[in-house]
């Protein structure tokens, strides 16, 4: 079972870093963060419910919390730029090109 | 018990699958936040049961509300629609996330031994608040304070971005 929901986890993981580079809505790119921060809080569960752990519960817990931080903040400048761009597309926001 | 692993291994991966598939966002987001209850549900059958709940409330509610209110707001209007600047990406994307899948696999793969020991995991007691909250508020105190701090700091930080009369600089 735990070996399965590891598994389960690293696909996961995976599909989200799919959607990061494949999506071009900053809002769908944030999405897909969040599905990898969740790949990592099922690893983190998996591990800690095979090591007896509280400790990794605690982090696991934290890390929900960081999400929310993160959240609040990306969700913010995303507003922010489509305010002044009209836009929510990466490709639009390209100045920083080299 | 087998069962419902994997019905929820299944639902996980199909609606992770369609929340970076999908080229609605409303629906992507809806897709996710289903993703998001079943992996509460997985928490509660993994001994972790107030993590389940803080998912279930915490993603699943505020997190994914607050992404569908943003979509609604600024982004009903605009899909990703017409074409790709960069049509090589999706083969590139794909090539990266099924590299990830096999390191993380393999990994965890050497990781597996450490696992399984029922005695070990009987010391979790089913992961409720009577068991995780005094490890968060002796061994865990400074980061809980930490993350406290900074989540007041992203509170403020959205707030001041956002403030009207900003200009459009």
């Amino acid at each position: 079972m735990s070996t399965f929901y590891l598994l389960v986890s690293a696909a996961l993981f995976a599909l989200g870093a799919y959607g990061v580079l494949a999506r071009r809505s900053a809002i769908l790119v944030f999405m897909s963060v969040e599905l990898m921060l969740n790949a990592a809080n099922l690893a983190l569960v998996v591990f800690a419910r095979g090591l007896g752990s509280a400790s990794a519960q605690a982090v696991a817990l934290l890390l929900i919390a960081l999400a929310a931080a993160e959240v609040a903040v990306g969700l913010a400048l995303v507003v922010a730029i489509y305010r002044t761009r009209e836009s929510t597309l990466v490709d639009d926001l390209s100045e920083l090109k080299g | 018990m087998i069962v419902f692993n994997l019905l929820a291994g299944a639902l996980l991966l199909l609606t992770g699958f369609l929340s970076v598939y999908l080229r609605n966002a409303v629906h992507a987001a809806l897709a996710l936040a289903a993703n998001f209850v079943v992996m509460g549900t997985v928490y509660m059958v993994l001994q972790a049961r107030f993590l389940g709940w803080v998912q279930i409330i915490v993603y699943a509610g505020a997190i994914m509300v607050l992404f569908v209110f943003v979509i609604m707001l600024l982004y009903a209007a605009q899909a990703e629609v017409g074409v790709d600047p960069l049509p090589w990406m999706r083969r590139a994307a794909a090539g990266v996330a099924l590299a990830g899948f096999l390191a993380l696999a393999y990994a965890f793969s050497a990781a597996r031994s450490a696992l399984g020991d029922k005695a070990a995991t009987a010391l979790l007691q089913g992961g409720t608040a009577r068991v995780l909250g005094p490890v968060l508020w002796d061994e865990w105190r400074y980061p809980v304070m930490l993350v406290a701090a900074l989540l007041f700091v992203a509170t403020v930080a959205a707030v001041a971005l956002l403030r009207p009369g900003r200009g459009t600089a």
